[in-house]
Formats: C-alpha cells, structure tokens, sequence
C-alpha cells in the first residue's frame, strides 16, 4: 500500500481524472472530497461489504416458502 | 434456450429476454446475465443468473414501497429481498437498488448515500 501524508487541503491526484482532497481532521475522523467522473462508482467499503453480504443472504433464503403475505400490507414509507 | 429454474422448473427464453449487468451485482461480480422472472402473484420478480442457473433471489419494485424512490432514466428500480419463513421478517435492500431498463435490457446496481434508506427494510407489516 502507498502510504502518503497529507496536510489540510493538499491533494491526491490517481489517475488523470480522480482527485481526492483532504477536507478536515478531527480526533479519529477525517473528512475528504472526491471529485471523479461519473462512471467511477465511490463506495464506503463497509457498506459495500453489507450489501454484498445481504445479497448472498437473500440468494440462500430465495427458497423460503412465500406464506401468510395475505393478511399483511406493504411497510410504505411515509411521505 | 432453455434454463431450469428453482421458481419456475424449466423455462425457455430468447436472447432478447437477457438482462445484462456489465458491472455484475455486488457480490456477484462475475455474473452478467440475468432474467427477470415474475410470480404470478406478482409482488415479486427473481433475478435468475444465466451463466449459473443456481443462483437466484427474488426482488420488488421500489416504487411499491415508496412512491418517490429515486429514478433512473428508463429504468426501474428493484430492491433485494431476503425471505424468512416469518414474512414479518422479510426484509429489502432500499440501500443499494438494482436499476432494469426492461426496453433496452440491461441492469445496474448502485448504492445510495442518503442514511435514510436501509439496508434491512421491513417489506411488510400486519394489515
């Protein structure tokens, strides 16, 4: 892993388009800014992790029976 | 072409059916074709890969549970559901939708930033 210091403001530049810029610092949080194109897909990896996660969940329980759906209705989120 | 399927056994369909997913879905990357099967029932559709016809879940269209759920262009958007025997217990994935252009057949997921929508949505409560 390249492992860099940087001060507030300073900058990373990867690639030709992706720039990531150090915002704030506090006790054990950093802030930063990513400026890339669209097409670039910019995930918080533990999110990603759950999601995948909840995706191989709902593949193995694909096979639980549907039943007793009648008497419920859809949880709608309140506008 | 034909494929067997838990939901529905063996199905025929045409090339034109195919869904495809050129990034995959998390956590099934490697996977770019997919059909999308509904239930006569009809709240929920399968997303049924076709490179590896094991590999199934079952969705539902956002907009049935919220009525402004981000949009995409042409396409809708289909949340991941995880069934449990107790439907109470039924969970969908408002976090990261699966958007299908059924007109132009093909599928992309994302992951929405906004903490208002969750990763463990209850899908239904009692009537």
């Amino acid at each position: 892993m390249l492992i860099l210091k940087r001060k507030i403001d300073e900058e990373i530049r990867i690639g030709s388009d992706i720039t990531i810029k150090i915002l704030s610092v506090s006790d054990n949080q950093v802030k930063i800014g990513i400026d890339a194109p669209k097409s670039i897909e910019v995930y918080r990896s533990e999110i990603l992790a759950k999601v995948k996660e909840k995706l191989i969940e709902a593949t193995e329980r694909s096979k639980e029976p549907i039943k007793n759906v009648a008497k419920l209705k859809i949880n709608k989120v309140q506008k | 072409m034909k494929i067997t399927t838990y939901q529905f056994g063996e199905i025929e369909y045409n090339e034109n059916s195919i869904i495809n997913f050129s990034s995959g879905i998390f956590g099934f990357e490697n996977l770019k074709q997919f059909l999308l099967l509904q239930t006569e029932e009809g709240l929920f559709h399968w997303l049924n890969s076709i490179e590896q016809p094991e590999i199934v879940f079952p969705v539902v269209l956002l907009s049935l549970i919220d009525e402004s759920y981000p949009q995409k262009d042409t396409s809708e958007a289909f949340g991941v559901v995880t069934l449990n025997a107790d439907p109470l217990k039924v969970r969908v994935n408002m976090k990261a939708p699966i958007y299908v252009d059924q007109k132009n057949k093909t599928g992309h997921q994302t992951i929405l930033d906004e903490d208002k929508f969750v990763i463990d949505y209850h899908l239904f409560v009692e009537g």
